[in-house]
C-alpha cells in the first residue's frame, strides 16, 4: 500500500481496510528489507509514534532526510562528526507534517552534510539507484529520493542547495520539488549554504507534492527568511486550464554537439516532452542565453556555497556537541575532532571555500560569483516578465556508473549538468517530473517558475504529468 | 600559483589536518578549480553590478522581527541525552581558556 498515491491510501485508511500502525510496519518492513541493497536510511523507526493531527497525511508514513532537526531521534547529516548527535527541538517542517498527522518512519541517507551530488559519500556507505544497482541516485537527498522511487513511502522530505532534490529525482524516476526560496521554514535545517538552501518535497505524482507542501509551507516565527502565505491552497489550483502559457527553453543548453548517443535520446525525449506541451495550448519558444554566463554557473555555485559552508560548519568543533575526540588543549581537540570527524571530500571543499574567501581573493572570486549569480537570476526575472517557467530536461544524462562520476571537480563545463542551480540562484520554484526512460532508466523534465509562483509551477507540472502518463511510477523490487 | 603550503595553511585554518596524498588531490582539484576561477575573474559586464547574497528582494510585508519573547527553552534533561558529562545541571566541557 505505501507503493500508492496518496489519495488511495487515504481512502483505504478511510474505509477501514488498513490502519496507520498496519502502513508503518508496511513502511519499515520494506526499509529494513532494502536496507542492504540500496541504503536509503541512518535510521529506520522502531516505534510508531502517536498521530494526533487531521489533514490528508494523517496516519501516513514518510521519511525525513537526516540533516533535519527531530528531537530525539538520531540526526547525524551522514557525517562522523555527527554520528551520535540527537537534536534538542523539531525542525518546522517536522513539527508541521507531525501536526498534520503524517507518521515519520525514518531518517534518510544524504552526501556528508548536503555537499554532493552523487550518494557516494554517506558515513554509512553508498545509496544505490533502485532501477538499476551499478548506478548512482545521485545527491545529496539520496536516500529520500531511493525510498521513494522503491515505493517504501509514498512521499519524503528533502533539502535542495544546488540541486540536490530535483537530481536524485530525476535519476530515480520520482517527482522533486524545490519550491520557492523561504516558501518552507529552514529552522532546524542543518545549514549548507543560506543563501541557497531550500526545504523541499519527494512524491510520486505532481498531486502528492501539493498535499505536502499546502500543509509545510508558511510563514515561521523561527526563519526570518521565511515568506508570508499567500499563496491560498495548491492543490485548489492544479487542475486549472495551462492553455495560453507561455514556457521557453534555453537554446545553448540543448544545441549541444555531442556524440553521446545517450544525450540526442534524452534531447529526443524533451522535444517529444515540448511537444505534449504544445498539444495541451502552451506555447514553447527558444530563447538565447549569454553562453559565457551558463558556462559560469557551476564555478559560481562553487564559489559560493563552498564559501558559505566553511562558515555555517565553523560549529562543528566538538566541544558544544559533536563526536569529540580528545586532546591536551582546546585547539587540539577541534584539530583532533575536525580530522577525523570530516571526510576528504568535505575538506577539500571547505579548503575552496576558505581559498575563496582569502582577502586577496574576495573581489574576483567571491564577489564577481556574487555578480555573475546576479546577471543570471536578473536575465531570467527578465524572461519571466514574457514567459510563465522555463522548461529543460533536468539533466543531460541518465544516473551514471558509480565508477563513471565522482564529486571531484570537472573541467567540463556540463551547462545541461548544472542549469537547476539557477533555481537557487533566484529562489525560482522548480519541479523535476518524469518524462520518459533512455536505455532502461527514467529520464526527467524540469520546470522552473516565477518567485513565489509556486501555484502556476505546479499547476504546469500536473497538467504535464497528465499528458506524459508517468504518475505514480514505482520500481519495486523483483 | 596555488602551492602545496597555501593549501596546508588554509586546512590549518580551517582547524583540520589531511594526509599528504589527499593533498596531492587537492592539489590537481585545484589546477581545475583556478581555471574554472578564471571564468569567473574575467567575466564581461560586471563592473558596477552589486553582488548577490539573497534570492530577491523582500516585499514590504516580508520585513517583519519577531517580537523579542522566548520561543526555544530547551530544558536540561532534553539537552543532557546529547552532551559527553554533566554534574548535577551543569554539562562539562574541556577547559577552553589556557
Amino acid at each position: 500500500m505505501t507503493n500508492k498515491l496518496i489519495d488511495e491510501i487515504r481512502s483505504s485508511l478511510d474505509n477501514g481496510e488498513i490502519d496507520s500502525h498496519m502502513l508503518f510496519e508496511e513502511a519499515v518492513t520494506k526499509a529494513k528489507e532494502y536496507q542492504k541493497e540500496y541504503n536509503c536510511f541512518v535510521t529506520i523507526l522502531d516505534e510508531k509514534q502517536e498521530e494526533n493531527g487531521n489533514s490528508i497525511l494523517r496516519g501516513i508514513p514518510y521519511a525525513l532526510k537526516d540533516n533535519i532537526s527531530t528531537k530525539g531521534i538520531l540526526t547525524t547529516a551522514s557525517s562522523n562528526i555527527l554520528k551520535d548527535y540527537i537534536p534538542l527541538y523539531d525542525a518546522t517542517v517536522y513539527k508541521k507534517l507531525k501536526e498534520a498527522g503524517a507518521v515519520l518512519m525514518g531518517k534518510t541517507t544524504l552526501d556528508e552534510l548536503a555537499m554532493g551530488g552523487t550518494g557516494t559519500t554517506c558515513h554509512t556507505g553508498i545509496v544505490r539507484n533502485p532501477w538499476d544497482k551499478r548506478r548512482m541516485i545521485g545527491g545529496s537527498s539520496a536516500g529520500s529520493a531511493a525510498c521513494v522511487a522503491l515505493g517504501i513511502v509514498p512521499f519524503s522530505i528533502g533539502s535542495d542547495t544546488g540541486d540536490s532534490i530535483r537530481k536524485p529525482a530525476a535519476y530515480g524516476g520520482v517527482v522533486g520539488y524545490k519550491p520557492t526560496y523561504g516558501r518552507v521554514s529552514r529552522y532546524g535545517l542543518f545549514a549548507f549554504a543560506s543563501s541557497l538552501d531550500h526545504v523541499g518535497v519527494f512524491a510520486r505524482s505532481v498531486k502528492d507534492v501539493c498535499y505536502v507542501m499546502d500543509v509545510i509551507k508558511g510563514h515561521d516565527d523561527k526563519d526570518m527568511t521565511s515568506l508570508v502565505d499567500h499563496d491560498g491552497v495548491y492543490i485548489d489550483n492544479i487542475n486549472r486550464s495551462v492553455c495560453g502559457k507561455k514556457l521557453f527553453y534555453i537554446k545553448e543548453a540543448i544545441d549541444i554537439d555531442s556524440n553521446s548517443g545517450e544525450l540526442k535520446k534524452i534531447i529526443d525525449n524533451f522535444n517529444t516532452t515540448i511537444e505534449k506541451c504544445r498539444e495541451l495550448g502552451m506555447i514553447v519558444e527558444e530563447v538565447s542565453f549569454r553562453k559565457d554566463l551558463l558556462e559560469a554557473i557551476y564555478p559560481a555555485y562553487m564559489c559560493i556555497s563552498c564559501a558559505e559552508a566553511t562558515s555555517n560548519n565553523s560549529n562543528l568543533t566538538g566541544i558544544a556537541f559533536g563526536n569529540r575526540v580528545d586532546g591536551h588543549s582546546i585547539n587540539d581537540i577541534m584539530i583532533k575532532t575536525r580530522t577525523k570527524g570530516f571526510s576528504e571530500l568535505i575538506k577539500r571543499r571547505f579548503v575552496l571555500g576558505s581559498y575563496v574567501l582569502q582577502k586577496e581573493n574576495q573581489e574576483k572570486l567571491f564577489l564577481n560569483a556574487g555578480r555573475i549569480r546576479r546577471l543570471i537570476v536578473d536575465k531570467m526575472n527578465e524572461l519571466f516578465k514574457n514567459y510563465d517557467g522555463l522548461i529543460m530536461p533536468s539533466i543531460g544524462e541518465i544516473a551514471p556508473f558509480f565508477d563513471k562520476d565522482s564529486d571531484r571537480l570537472s573541467d567540463e563545463y556540463l551547462i545541461l549538468g548544472n542549469h537547476l542551480v539557477i533555481g537557487n540562484f533566484g529562489g525560482f520554484p522548480s519541479i523535476s517530473i518524469p518524462s520518459g526512460f533512455v536505455d532502461k532508466m527514467p529520464v526527467s523534465v524540469n520546470i522552473t517558475g516565477r518567485a513565489r509562483e509556486d501555484a502556476l509551477v505546479l499547476n504546469i507540472a500536473n497538467k504535464l504529468e497528465e499528458v506524459l502518463g508517468y504518475r505514480g511510477l514505482v520500481k519495486e523490487n523483483e | 600559483m596555488i602551492t602545496k603550503d597555501i593549501l596546508k595553511k588554509l586546512a590549518s585554518n580551517l582547524m583540520f589536518e589531511m594526509e599528504e596524498e589527499e593533498y596531492d588531490t587537492l592539489e590537481k582539484e585545484f589546477a581545475i578549480f583556478l581555471k574554472q576561477m578564471d571564468l569567473i575573474a574575467h567575466i564581461k559586464d560586471v563592473d558596477g553590478v552589486e553582488p548577490m547574497t539573497f534570492p530577491f528582494e523582500l516585499d514590504i510585508n516580508d520585513h517583519f522581527l519577531r517580537s523579542d519573547v522566548a520561543n526555544n527553552e530547551i530544558n536540561f534533561d532534553d539537552m543532557k541525552v546529547n552532551v559527553k558529562d554533566y554534574e548535577e545541571n551543569k554539562i562539562k566541557v574541556p577547559k577552553v581558556v589556557e
